[in-house]
């Protein structure tokens, strides 16, 4: 019996909103409870790549569990070529391969191959609430010591030792903070810390201190994610018979003289599963996340030691695991990036992960900055989230922030600012900004580095530097572009009232650019999130940070006593002058 | 309330022995301190000294050497040279916790007696502080003890005193020392840890140091056992429970009717560590031009006393491994004539002694044997050192067994080879075919037997009788 199909919502999205060329495309799935579930999917260019089978190195980047399940055709009739037929063949997730074909009305039919015949078949689409409500992700730690020659064949044969390893039942696992560790008996699995029959959404449940009530929201944002560390069982077991007791001995041989490396491999990996799933089977899919780590692992370090040279040893440097959650695509990409190599260098290679997964070619999804890490140091990340959302209304356009940005407000950093630091906050929050959205790795910088800024750049005297002084719109644009090389646009509005006429261009920001406003009149200082325009009736409602707030880092109370929300146009004052400051992005990836 | 100590009855005939026929003697308290009690298990009278030979080889008993006849005459090095050769004969959790005298002295009155005392605990914590991997030093309490019994009055006290500190003037304390008729039934934790590692090494024209290999794997496997996480019988215990508890879980669970004095089951104890996460953040390049590999197992045997909790059980096991791993490290390096591993050899071995267990009262202490000695080896051992006798029967041999040296030759002809972590699997992967291949035959056997007549009728039908 063939199964039944469900295919994310991200996928249909995607799928109906791509342009291109290409003929053919990958679709990667996973199983639960009989159900094949497409969560992604990737662009093959095979007429222009040497490499073979580049979806089998792509999917390394996914999270564990997650496999290839069939193919997508863009086209008007369903044909099987030669490479539909390859990719066909490494489908081993389920014996019936699905084919999804596209026309270009972007009409969609789905076929299961039973018996190498196509059927079609029915599917549901499942919404990005459900996919985050029933999936949740493991995250598994851990640090292999990696100590062999420095040669290709050494590395490769060094890692698939330890994959060996790590398959034959010797490790455990750990599930952090918690007393609940899996471990491998003889060929079998065993559980101790909680019962054999729990799942993992009941352990994350009593994990987490607040009630598991329905009001719980699940969106990409809240991906719930357990962590999970790898031990090694270290004493034999004594009932065993194939027990060894040959005491300890050392061994010692002499060689060629070669260079060795020893480096500590970080392995960072996820899987993606349902909440449904049994403890016990977690086992074999942790084992299956960290082979799979180690094979992305491997093909970084031998793409290193394949450009350096042997032996020299000048220019290995250690993988650095970087998870990306690019809010488009609706599941986890890792990357391994050579730690300290500089952005600029692998543009390229980003350049073809974007054209894999169909991504636009603008702005950038997986540099440093792009990765879904907590960052935040402590700030509140994306406040205005927390608000309920509107039910969308007719001829109403709401325009927002686009990604991660950090609420910067007074008294933060162990800083007072109380009464003075307005602008230079929304400054950081327009700065935290671009860092979430990888333009940049410069940290946020501090008030004294902002008013340093402005004295190099001859715009302040040096009596600035220390000082309490405030700044406005066009010191934000300086330091900006000084410290960022991002170009700003400055509106001037000469009362509250004028500035509402500038609506359809705050609307065009947001699409476009997508960047936090700053906005100074009078003596405030404000940041834009957001706007909302009636264009029928000129209604105009801002979203507002309001960097004021001097209380505790507590999303309750920042939207509930308005620091973050909507503001009606009666919110500027009427008769202040009003300026703008725009900043402008750059396409780049 | 004083310190309360808890002694076998066997000790007092000990003490008695010597004091009733008027000999001085001079000897260490070997014990176990946990929260819950203090227990003593044996009194180990100290060897005499043999000229400056430090050693036990020599055959005691058969030469007649002099005789300390009294305190002043004791050589506090000696002793602490004792202390330090008993306690690598201790399993984790049991330490050398202070010495014993049968004198016709008040020692605790004669001030030239008393700083003979002191000076003697001192020492013996100096010496038993050399090596920290070695746990020689009880590390709950810096309170000695020290027993006295009188030849004179036969009276026996007990006062402790405190050592290593910077304190000159301490005094001593009063403390409880008691006897117990019955036998105490200890909690013994079973476990084997298992070491397998290979690393290169840099060889260069000097070799390679086989004490500094030794002391690196020693740090090592300090660091990593520190960082484990102990299982009790295949589950993580709370660490304030106390091991009876555990055991009476266990029969409430499984409703099994044991009674009272049914010695209790050893325990199996296993380890888990997370891998390593002490190496630098960074790149290394070495030149090397050998690997070490280091493989075998450690086993570990501990008895603790039954109200002890499962933290303090936890802290005995791990440091009867690394203490057991230092033992035999020293003992190896001691008997080196060369510490030089290579550079002429292509291949080098180093097998340290092994463990074995030789009982004492109602537990065993253990013994270490080099390659090719006999058993009997730690007959000698426990009779100079703990003042015993046993049989060799009583040594229990097969805890570890000695290195197979084929398996060297085996490892030496495929040395090229990156990580040798493969030939076990590969072995029991071609077993695991054997099995399947008779398997396979066994069926085909039954099948022909269980066909048999019909198989007989078909063939018949095929080749017709002419």
């Amino acid at each position: 019996m063939s199964p039944r199909l469900k295919i994310s919502s991200y996928v249909i999205e995607r799928l109906s909103k791509i342009d291109t060329t290409e003929s053919t495309g990958c679709l990667y799935g996973l199983m639960y409870d009989g159900t094949l579930l497409v969560v992604g999917f990737s662009l093959e260019s095979f007429e222009t790549e040497t490499e073979k089978n580049s979806y089998s190195q792509l999917l390394l980047n996914f999270p564990a569990e997650i496999e290839l399940c069939g193919v997508v055709k863009f086209g008007e009739t369903l044909t099987t070529d030669s490479t539909t037929k390859e990719i066909l063949q490494d489908v081993d997730i389920t014996d019936n391969p699905l084919i999804i074909i596209i026309n270009r009305e972007k009409d969609m039919k789905a076929h299961f191959i039973v018996h190498d015949k196509f059927e079609e078949t029915k599917y549901e689409v499942f919404s990005p609430e459900e996919l985050w409500k029933q999936f949740l992700h493991v995250r598994l730690n851990t640090v292999l010591p990696l100590r062999c020659e420095a040669t290709i064949a050494g590395v490769k044969n060094s890692l698939q030792n330890k994959r060996k390893k790590i398959a034959s039942g010797q490790v455990s696992f750990h599930i952090d903070s918690t007393q609940v560790y899996l471990f491998g008996v003889a060929s079998d699995v065993g559980l101790t810390g909680t019962s054999t029959e729990a799942t993992v959404g009941e352990l994350v449940d009593s994990m987490s201190p607040e009630q598991p009530s329905k009001k719980k929201k699940y969106n990409i944002n809240n991906a719930e994610i357990l962590p999970v560390s790898l031990i090694l069982k270290v004493t034999k077991d004594i009932l065993s018979d194939k027990l060894v007791k040959t005491a300890v001995k050392m061994m010692t041989t002499q060689r060629k003289p070669a260079f060795y490396i020893s480096m500590p491999l970080r392995i960072d990996t996820l899987a993606m599963i349902h909440r449904n799933t049994k403890l016990l089977d977690l086992y074999i899919v942790l084992v299956e996340a960290a082979c799979r780590s180690l094979r992305l692992m491997e093909s970084v370090l031998i793409e290193q030691l394949g450009q350096e040279g042997i032996g020299d040893g000048g220019g290995l440097r250690l993988p650095e695991t970087f998870h990306y959650l690019p809010p488009e695509i609706g599941h986890f990409i890792t990357k391994l990036i050579p730690k300290g190599k500089s952005e600029d260098c692998m543009e390229k290679e980003r350049r073809t992960l974007h054209e894999q997964l169909g991504l636009p070619l603008h702005r950038p999804v997986f540099r440093r900055g792009n990765a879904f890490i907590d960052k935040s140091g402590g700030y509140l990340v994306n406040p205005h989230e927390a608000m309920p959302v509107q039910a969308p209304k007719p001829d109403v356009t709401v325009a927002l922030v686009r990604g991660r940005y950090a609420y910067h407000h007074y008294m933060q950093d162990n800083f007072n600012d109380d009464g003075w630091g307005c602008a230079y906050r929304s400054m950081q929050t327009i700065f935290s900004w671009f860092r979430y959205q990888g333009y940049t790795d410069v940290e946020v910088p501090t008030h004294k580095e902002i008013q340093q800024c402005l004295v190099k750049i001859g715009d302040k005297q040096s009596t600035f530097i220390g000082s309490k002084q405030w700044i406005g719109s066009t010191e934000v644009m300086f330091c900006l572009e000084t410290l960022l090389g991002v170009q700003s646009r400055i509106i001037f509005a000469n009362t509250g009232t004028e500035l509402q006429s500038y609506a359809p261009e705050l609307v065009h920001h947001f699409q476009t650019h997508g960047s936090p406003i700053m906005i100074g009149g009078g003596v405030l200082a404000h940041t834009i999130l957001g706007i909302e325009y009636n264009s029928i009736t000129n209604e105009t409602r801002y979203l507002i940070l309001d960097p004021h707030y001097t209380g505790a880092e507590d999303i309750t109370t920042v939207i509930n006593k308005g620091w973050c929300g909507w503001k009606s146009s009666d919110f500027w004052n009427k008769t202040a002058h009003y300026n703008l400051c725009l900043p402008q992005t750059r396409p780049a990836i | 309330m004083p310190r309360t100590v808890y002694s076998p009855e066997h000790c007092l005939q000990y003490l008695e022995q010597y004091a009733s026929k008027e000999i001085f003697a001079i000897g260490l308290i070997l014990g176990q301190m946990t929260d819950a009690r203090e227990n003593v298990i044996h009194l180990a009278r100290t060897p005499e000294e043999k000229g400056s030979e430090i050693g036990i080889e020599s055959n005691y008993g058969l030469d007649k050497p002099e005789i300390a006849k009294n305190l002043s005459s004791v050589s506090e090095a000696w002793i602490a040279d004792h202390a330090r050769h008993v306690t690598r004969m201790l399993p984790g959790g049991m330490f050398v916790q202070g010495i014993f005298v049968t004198s016709d002295e008040d020692v605790f009155e004669d001030p030239n007696c008393f700083s003979k005392l002191r000076s003697t605990l001192n020492h013996i914590y100096k010496g038993l502080s050399i090596n920290e991997y070695m746990f020689g030093n009880c590390p709950y309490s810096n309170e000695r003890l020290i027993l006295h019994m009188s030849t004179s009055t036969k009276v026996l006290t007990c006062k402790s005193l405190e050592v290593g500190g910077l304190n000159k003037n301490t005094t001593l304390k009063p403390v409880e020392w008691k006897f117990s008729p019955k036998a105490l039934s200890w909690q013994r934790l079973d476990c084997y840890y298992e070491f397998d590692e290979i690393y290169p090494v840099i060889v260069k024209n000097s070799g390679v140091s086989v004490k500094n290999q030794f002391q690196q794997i020693l740090e090592s496997a300090h660091k990593t056992i520190e960082s484990s996480v102990m299982f009790i019988d295949g589950e993580l215990k709370d660490g304030s429970e106390s091991l009876d508890q555990l055991i009476k879980k266990k029969k409430t669970k499984t409703n099994t009717k044991l009674t009272q004095n049914e010695a209790p089951k050893s325990m199996h104890v296993s380890l888990f560590v997370p891998y390593e996460n002490t190496l630098p953040e960074t790149v290394e390049y070495l030149e090397c031009e050998g690997s070490i590999h280091f493989s075998g197992v450690v086993s570990s045997s501990v008895f603790i006393y039954p109200k002890a909790t499962v933290k303090e059980a936890i802290a005995a096991v791990k440091q009867d491994i690394v203490r057991s791993l230092a033992s035999r490290f020293t003992m190896h390096c001691d008997a080196l004539i060369d510490d030089n591993l290579l550079p002429e050899e292509k291949i080098c071995f180093n097998e340290p002694p092994r463990r074995v267990l030789v009982p004492v009262g109602s537990l065993y202490l253990c013994d270490y044997l080099f390659p090719g000695e006999a058993p009997a080896e730690a007959l000698l051992s426990v009779r100079e050192l703990l003042d015993l006798k046993i049989t060799e029967t009583d040594v229990i041999c097969d805890v570890e067994t000695p290195a197979d040296t084929s398996e060297f030759d085996a490892l030496d002809r495929d040395a090229s080879s990156e990580e040798l972590l493969a030939t076990p699997q590969e072995a029991s992967q071609f077993m695991y075919i054997t099995g399947l291949c008779f398997a396979m035959l066994v069926l085909l056997v039954s099948i022909i037997i269980h066909y048999y007549d019909g198989i007989i009728q078909v063939l018949s039908k095929i080749f017709p009788k002419s």
